[in-house]
């Protein structure tokens, strides 16, 4: 009967209809659902949060860093130190939305675990309150880490070698996240040329100068060229281009430890070529230059982009010139690297998430990232870099009583090619040298001094102050 | 015939699911309503009874009422959490649409002459539609209600039946009775026959989208949409009437300020978020809220959405009883569907086989209609999800529908085995 | 308390719903799959067995027909010759015996019995004629030896 097959046909027109209603919803379910749920239109959201007090941030003593207070409608979050830690907390705002640790944690804060993503918000408690975190940060180290990029431009992070914990991190110019000063500026603040809504430590990218020569000079230990003695003359022509020391200073005939003392752009531009493409690329490779790390907060993953090197380019990499960009972030983690005796640690912000009651939910662990280069290599490295700071272009950063190892870095960029003094100023340390407990970098953007005269002195004073505590 | 209620069987984890889902309506909130338990037990044992008739007294298909029980009991819990006096005007409701079941199953037996009462199919039609739009009260955009004291009662559920009755008698194309001695032939010529279909269809859609009931007029037209290519079959024919629905749909589009609301904000609710497009995204947020297992009956907040108990049931449902359990009603509502075409399929009449059909299609695309609807696949028009939503005259209409289903399935088993000698 | 009763009922439910979907879609495919298998007795063999019952309303497989031609085992047990997961047949219910060109139903010790024409088959053999019904577990059987007209 042919109706009967018509019958059929339809039968199976509507079990597609059926199976598109399912398919769409799965697909729902699967992929619009998070942007829809976090619309702020949506009143559940609003009621979820209203029922819940915020849990606090405090530092890894217990200071708080950020709280919620009950009002007479809702809660307020208050930020007891304004700026201080504008760019590692961030903000929480109905009507500016949230950002950083407030954003990528914001669950936990609400006290929400993740199984409710899987099983709806059904077990979000009434009246409750949400999980408190406390954060790597030691509030005083930040707060010296303010008081010394007063003035100034730019990014200090400390972090702890073996740990990779972030100790301090801060970056000027930055803002106060409290609501009512967040509201009254807002307009000033997204229009400012100086970008303080940018947390430079993680998201600015810079040039890295002759903070690079470290990575350079592991590459050249492997290779055994530690030993050999190069002829600087204070400037030196590669491939047509000229490469000239800081102040065109001419240093004789010195070995590779004596070069990354004094910073020799003569030396290190030719030990680029020597090195050639494949051993640069392998080493910043294995140092992870451009390659992303999860933070829990947005963290810039840098650059090392070259395709095809000319002799040039190589010689420009050699003194940290060439089309590499990093954060300030990612060179404290070379530099912890390096005083780890080589394994280069996750860094990470937030140590451990208790509830409201005190009773522990997670707690984070020190991960190793890569394995970079042998204890061996590191222990050639780590007195090279103290020989920097002990006779080098790293003098400013000796502490008394406390050996202290750190490279310098005064870095071009697009602004030192039309007017003068607009260098960045780079300096990375770590100390004390024979067990480190904290790794330093620094940056002070287009400052147009040197990494030996203005960055190195904020090193010493954070390392002086961790070290002494 | 023995072993009926075991936990194997689908009646078994039919009362169990009861079991659950009145204990969670009874746990939801404090203090502990108590009416429940009459409630639930009278529910419980109204499908039971139905279903053991069924079984016992050999009235066709067993599955049919099995799956509408199931719907039954879920859209009941879902209203009853919503709004208390809603729940029980429900259980009301649905205790007469059982009862009216068993009567529309007994009536449709009885008689024999379904197939010859078109004109009466017709005028009656005619006249509540006359009486919608004299008397119709506008609720919701539509002017499709009927206020009689403090009752209000939707003719176009009716009408839905009548249409497909309609629709059968000139397939059937036997002679219809138009008064007690007068009666014509339908064997006219072809095209004559397939105009007076057109124009009877054109003229009940027509009078819909005067209601603007824009909802049932596509759910109608998709009814006659498939009728027509199963019964009659002419490819130029459907796509003529294809072409003439989308002229018309593209027409409403540029003319009509209601539809074109309707397609802005089902292209884009977001702009229109605080008006136009307030139910739908209201719907959305509900439904992202349920996650794969939902918030648990009690602890979402449907109440968010607007028309929750009526057009958005679907999405009180996904919040609470998540994805899955929407997922679940998806499919029953399928396996309600494919007993149809099963019914369908198997009678040899065609009458009877064009009213099953019409049936089924008539519960198959009002579910995807409104479901999609407000899961933002298709444009929304505001129509009830068959047994789940609220509303007497929907449930009432749908059972009466399915009664008509299931007496047609027991029909046909009769033929086959009591009445061998008159099998066809 | 309630809450979390209530967090547990909504997964008990969902399952549920779904072991109910699951248990009528097993009875339509029962159903679907028994259109496909017309059974063992073809046209032109006789003696065969043929169900009577609607096999819709029967939770486990079962042919159309059953195909005599030989001595031959009805049971649960899949070593009979004809397998029938009704709960009320025993594993090894009856046995069809052929002798002469005449035809015999022997009870093979059954829970629940076996009726020929409503007559208890006890454990000697029973003749059957065309036309007989045998009664097992739930299901009831026409004994069919010759084409009907």
């Amino acid at each position: 009967m042919k109706e009967n097959k018509r019958i059929v046909h339809m039968l199976i027109a509507v079990c597609i209809l059926f199976l598109s209603l399912v398919v769409y919803l799965t697909y729902f379910e699967l992929f619009w659902k998070n942007s829809i749920a976090s619309n702020s239109y949506n009143r559940r959201q609003w009621d979820r949060e209203e029922r819940v007090i915020r849990g606090s941030i405090s530092d890894r003593n217990g200071t708080v860093l950020a709280k919620s207070e009950k009002q007479k409608e809702g809660q307020q979050r208050i930020y007891p130190f304004g700026n201080l830690y504008s760019h590692i907390i961030g903000y929480n705002s109905r009507s500016y939305g949230r950002t950083l640790i407030e954003a990528s944690y914001n669950n936990e804060l609400l006290g929400l675990g993740e199984l409710s993503y899987v099983f709806g918000g059904g077990l979000g408690k009434e009246g409750g309150y949400g999980n408190d975190l406390y954060l790597t940060i030691d509030h005083r180290l930040q707060a010296k880490a303010k008081e010394l990029l007063k003035g100034k431009r730019g990014a200090v992070v400390a972090m702890e070698p073996k740990t990779g914990e972030i100790l301090a991190m801060f970056s000027n110019p930055s803002f106060d996240p409290n609501s009512k000063s967040l509201s009254e500026n807002w307009q000033d603040l997204v229009e400012s040329e100086e970008s303080p809504f940018l947390p430079r430590a993680t998201q600015g990218l810079y040039t890295a100068g002759s903070t690079f020569k470290v990575v350079i000079s592991a590459s050249a230990i492997e290779n055994g060229l530690e030993e050999q003695k190069f002829e600087d003359k204070g400037t030196i022509t590669i491939d047509g281009k000229e490469f000239k020391n800081s102040g065109g200073r001419s240093n004789g005939t010195i070995n590779l430890e004596k070069a990354l003392a004094v910073s020799s752009n003569v030396v290190f531009s030719q030990l680029g070529v020597t090195l050639g493409e494949r051993k640069l690329k392998d080493i910043a490779e294995r140092f992870g230059v451009g390659k992303g790390v999860e933070l829990g907060i947005p963290f810039s993953k840098g650059s090392f982009s070259y395709k095809d090197m000319s002799k040039a380019d190589m010689a420009a990499v050699g003194i940290g010139q060439g089309k590499i960009l990093v954060t300030p972030l990612y060179m404290a983690m070379i530099t912890s690297c390096i005083a780890n005796d080589g394994e280069m640690m996750k860094p990470y912000l937030v140590k451990r998430e208790e509830s409201h009651e005190g009773r522990e939910i997670k707690e984070w662990k020190p991960e190793v990232l890569y394995n970079v280069i042998s204890k061996d290599t590191s222990d050639k490295l780590k007195e090279m870099m103290r020989k920097a700071v002990a006779s080098g272009t790293g003098k400013n950063a000796s502490i008394k009583g406390i050996s202290v190892a750190g490279k310098t870095g005064t870095a071009e960029n697009e602004l030192t090619q039309k007017e003068k003094n607009k260098e960045h100023n780079w300096f990375i340390a770590f100390a004390p040298v024979k067990e480190p407990q904290i790794a330093v970098a620094v940056i002070l953007e287009y400052n147009g001094s040197t990494g030996g005269e203005a960055a190195a002195p904020i090193a010493r004073e954070l390392i002086r102050t961790w070290v002494n505590k | 015939m023995t072993r009926l209620i075991s936990w194997r069987q689908p009646l078994g984890i039919l009362i169990l699911a009861d079991a659950v889902i009145f204990s969670m309506l009874y746990l939801h909130k404090q203090p502990y309503d108590y009416a429940l338990i009459p409630i639930g037990l009278i529910i419980v044992s109204l499908i039971c009874a139905s279903y053991l008739i069924i079984i016992r007294k050999g009235l066709g298909d067993q599955y049919l009422f099995l799956v509408v029980g199931m719907l039954a009991s879920i859209g009941f819990a879902m209203i009853f959490r919503l709004d208390r006096a809603y729940g029980i005007k429900q259980a009301v409701w649905l205790t007469a649409g059982v009862i009216l079941f068993f009567l529309s199953y007994w009536i449709y037996i009885k008689i024999q002459m379904w197939d010859r009462l078109l004109f009466y199919y017709m005028s009656c039609s005619v006249l509540l539609f006359s009486a919608t739009l004299i008397l119709g009260k506008n609720i919701k955009g539509a002017t499709n209600w009927i206020v009689i004291g403090n009752h209000t009662f939707q003719p176009s559920e009716i009408i839905k039946i009548l249409f497909i009755f309609s629709l059968a008698c000139f397939f059937k194309g036997s002679q219809q009775f138009i008064h007690n001695n007068c009666r014509i032939e339908l064997n006219w010529h072809r095209t004559v026959k397939r105009a007076a279909i057109a124009l009877m269809a054109y003229t009940f859609i027509g009078f819909l989208i005067l209601q603007r009931d824009w909802g049932s007029a596509m759910l109608f037209f998709m009814i006659y949409f498939v009728m027509l290519y199963i019964f009659d079959g002419g490819w130029r024919f459907l796509a003529l009437n294809a072409g003439a629905a989308f002229i018309g749909a593209v027409g409403g589009f540029m003319m009509l300020y209601h539809i074109r609301v309707r397609v802005d904000t089902w292209l884009n609710p977001w702009p229109h978020i605080a008006d136009k497009g307030y139910q739908i995204t209201q719907s959305l947020f509900a439904i992202a809220a349920g996650g794969f297992f939902g918030t648990g009956l009690g602890m979402g907040k449907p109440e968010f959405i607007p028309e929750v108990s009526t057009d958005f049931i679907f999405s009180a449902i996904c919040e609470e009883m998540g994805i899955l359990g929407g997922v679940a009603v998806v499919l029953l509502y399928f396996i309600l569907a494919y007993r149809g075409f099963k019914i369908a399929l198997t009678v040899k009449d065609i009458f009877k086989k064009a009213v099953a059909l019409g049936i089924t299609s008539m519960f198959g695309f009002q579910t995807f209609i409104i479901i999609g609807g407000v899961i933002k696949l298709i444009p929304l028009t505001g129509i009830t999800l068959p047994f789940i939503s609220y509303g007497g005259s929907s449930l009432t209409a749908s059972f009466i529908a399915l009664g008509i289903l299931q007496a047609i399935s027991a029909g046909d088993y009769g033929e086959t085995e009591e009445q061998a000698g008159e099998g066809e | 308390m309630p809450v979390i009763v209530s967090t547990i009922l909504k997964y008990v439910f969902v399952v549920i719903i779904y072991l109910f979907i699951f248990g009528v879609i097993r009875l339509i495919y029962l159903d679907i799959n028994s259109i496909n298998r017309k059974g063992t007795g073809g046209k032109g063999h006789y003696p065969y067995i043929k169900l009577i019952n609607i096999r819709e309303n029967l939770g486990f497989k079962v042919d159309e027909t059953y195909h005599i031609d030989k001595d031959i085992e009805i049971g649960r047990l899949n070593k009979n010759g004809i397998v029938i997961n009704d709960p009320y047949i025993s594993s090894r219910h009856a046995r069809f015996i052929v002798r002469d060109g005449k035809y015999y139903i022997e009870d093979q010790g059954s829970t629940n019995g076996t009726l020929v024409n409503g007559m208890a088959a006890g454990r000697q053999e029973t003749c059957l004629n065309d036309g007989d019904k045998i009664h097992m577990g739930q299901l009831d059987f026409l004994f069919v030896d010759r084409p009907h007209v």
